[in-house]
């Protein structure tokens, strides 16, 4: 199943259109595309007049701040709780489903050209 | 007398009986949809009432309550048990297709139940159903997380019942009606409530059993047990205020344990527990409004997520791992899953458009309206948790990210189809949420989801937290996928319970020993030394030979003639 130089023409439509998401330098269109879209969103709210149940919502921008904000913060203070919490993947013996593999006859593994 | 008098669960029961007499493949595919849909079908056709009412040993049974909060529940759970028979076409195996007929039976009939005692019945139901579909897997680590989950479950219902003997010993009835904690009975059924809702701290089962289940079994798993327990909360103890803060803790602490998991159908299960969060909030905050909130997001819910175990489901079963340090850029041959995935992330994460926009805002909007300043910073935060794990984590590193070098074939088509209407109703949640709130239990009043203030917020919210996802993905700063597992409560009874027990063993051997052999050691020292003194070579033994006898005796003649003669 491991076959990085998959002929993109065999792919299904849709994927090969995908593909362009892995050409190099799409990452960076995407990432700025988004800057560029937080940019605008921001400032939407200086165009219509809030109605607040809260004080600090009336700060331009306080959902932005605060989604940024506190999505690092939960990364972060997740990282930190990796350090306290992870344990290897046999930690609860070779008898728990960590560890073990999916039946296989319960599955159908198909590679997408039929092998 | 209409049909409304055969209460609604005994067709799924019927339908289990029969269903081995049907022959597998296409006839028995059909029947199990047919089920659910005719279930449907009946329920909404009911009208409001009470229909069945049976005696029980003096008990009054109420077997059909059909009103606004129980009619909703219904319905989702019927579409739920559709979509999740659908996704599971192409099985053969009549143990999991009758374990979910009778899973989705005991939830529709709970729902249903007017009475205690029949919910405790019912309660139960799902417990021993459900677990069929964890050992289905066939492996001996499906087997011990199935005992586990079993215990717990039928634990829950255990708890339940003894709350329910206190409470009509108290009140004299066993109507399920709203419930004001206070005594003991109370609090045991709401504690019984608690365990199935995977309150914090008893919430791991839920973690646990999910990812051992079989690949269809998790989505039927994820419809029914929790969200049964949301529908009895909001019936039994709505407008509880601790509620409130136990709903806030369960939005929280998840969204922590989803961001460095790496079985994804185990982030998608600490996803559902931060769900149950906000339905949790909603029945603390006990308004008309809150309660809507909290019935559509639970209805929402049940969509989504189905989704989202469908989309996982399809790779594993696929790829036969659903761990994301395995997968990656999947996109390329499975789209159509990445897509349906894409919609089931965007619904959860509340994106305007998607059905979690128009649902989960009720319950936010409530909390702002009753000025809880605290709760309502932590669900907005919690909303940004959401699209942490379920938004970006499971589509992402599944379909994107880094290439796995895995090309698996595109899912079945039974699969993308269950797929495909389940994206389609969470869109079309969305867009028309005037549909779902046309069947809440309470009037809506004229409640618009979609403000300029709202939507730009969501807005706001949802895309700063993605640009800072960009920021720590280009920094290297966000934790890589890598193979491991995380302790959680679980721990306490898998690994710390037995080593207490191996080491209280230990201990009580070692002070056993002890003083065996100290009272051992004793009785030789005690033997030895009489040997000593008195044995045959003692010097008790060697001073008394027969000589010494008789010139004792020989002694004591003297004497005794010297006293007379003398």
């Amino acid at each position: 199943m491991s076959d990085h130089k998959t002929d993109p023409a065999k792919l299904p439509r849709l994927g090969r259109m995908l593909l362009w998401v892995d050409k190099p330098g799409s990452a960076n269109k995407i990432f700025w595309a988004l800057a560029a879209v937080c940019v605008v969103v921001f400032l939407l709210d200086f165009t219509y007049e809030k109605h607040a149940y809260f004080d600090f919502e009336h700060i331009p921008g306080f959902f932005a701040i605060y989604g940024f904000v506190m999505f690092t913060g939960l990364i972060l203070t997740a990282k930190a709780l990796r350090v306290l919490v992870k344990r290897p993947e046999d930690y609860y013996g070779n008898k728990a489903v960590d560890s073990e593999d999916y039946p296989e006859d319960q599955l159908e593994k198909v590679n997408h050209d039929g092998l | 007398m209409g049909f409304e008098a055969y209460p609604t669960a005994f067709l799924f029961f019927i339908g289990a009986v029969l269903l081995p007499l049907i022959p597998k493949g296409t006839a028995r595919g059909i029947y199990m949809l047919a089920i659910p849909v005719l279930a449907a079908a009946l329920i909404w056709n009911a009208g409001f009432g009470n229909f069945a009412q049976v005696p029980f040993f003096g008990f009054d049974l109420e077997l059909m309550r059909v009103d606004g909060l129980s009619r909703i529940f219904v319905l989702v759970f019927c579409l739920a048990s559709f979509l999740g028979n659908m996704y599971a076409w192409h099985l053969r195996d009549t143990t999991q297709q009758v374990a979910a007929l009778l899973y989705a039976g005991s939830a529709i009939g709970a729902a249903l139940a007017g009475d205690l005692i029949t919910l405790f019945f019912y309660w139960e139901g799902t417990a021993i159903a459900s677990v069929f579909l964890i050992w289905a897997r066939g492996t001996e680590g499906a087997f011990n997380t199935g005992m586990r989950y079993l215990i717990i479950q039928i634990g829950s219902g255990v708890i339940l019942i003894a709350g329910v003997a206190l409470y009509y010993h108290d009140t004299g009835s066993i109507l399920f009606e709203k419930m004001t904690l206070g005594s003991l009975g109370t609090w045991l059924i709401f504690l019984s409530f608690g365990v199935k809702a995977a309150f914090p701290l008893l919430h791991n089962w839920l973690q646990d059993s999910y990812p051992a289940a079989t690949v269809t079994g998790t989505v039927v798993l994820s419809a029914f047990t929790t969200k049964l327990a949301i529908y009895a909360l909001a019936r039994g103890f709505a407008g509880t205020e601790i509620l409130i803060y136990i709903g806030v803790i369960m939005t929280l602490f998840p969204i922590f344990f989803a961001e460095i998991e790496n079985d994804l159908r185990r982030v998608l299960a600490y996803s559902l527990n931060n769900q149950l969060g906000f339905m949790v909030v909603g029945i603390g905050i006990g308004t008309d409004m809150a309660l809507n909130g909290t019935a559509s997001h639970a209805f929402a819910h049940i969509l989504y997520k189905a989704l989202l175990f469908m989309s996982v489901g399809s790779v594993m079963f696929r790829t036969g791992t659903s761990k994301a340090s395995e997968l990656g850029g999947l996109y390329r041959t499975m789209p159509l899953t990445a897509m349906f995935c894409l919609v089931g992330a965007a619904s959860i994460s509340a994106f305007p458009l998607f059905s979690g926009f128009v649902t989960k805002s009720l319950v936010l909007g409530e909390a702002a309206s009753a000025h809880y300043q605290w709760v309502w910073l932590a669900l907005v935060f919690a909303s940004a948790g959401v699209l942490s794990h379920s938004g970006i984590k499971i589509p992402f590193f599944m379909f994107f990210a880094h290439d796995s070098g895995l090309r698996p074939k595109e899912a079945p088509r039974h699969m993308l189809l269950s797929m495909g209407i389940t994206a389609a109703l969470c869109i079309y949640i969305g867009v028309f949420p005037q549909t779902l709130y046309a069947i809440l239990p309470f009037e809506m009043g004229d409640y618009q989801p979609y403000t300029m203030g709202h939507v730009v917020g969501q807005l706001q919210l949802l895309l700063f937290a993605l640009l800072a996802f960009g920021v720590l993905m280009r920094t290297g700063i966000h934790p890589p996928e890598i193979r491991a597992i995380n302790l959680d409560t679980d721990w306490t009874y898998r690994k710390a319970a037995p080593s207490v027990v191996g080491l209280a063993a230990r201990g009580i051997a070692i002070i056993w020993n002890t003083q065996i052999t100290l009272l051992l050691n004793t009785f030789n020292r005690v033997v030895a030394r009489l040997y000593h003194s008195h044995g045959p070579e003692g010097r008790t033994a060697r001073e008394w030979p027969t000589g010494a006898t008789v010139v004792a005796i020989a002694v004591l003649l003297a004497a005794a003639m010297v006293v007379n003669f003398v």
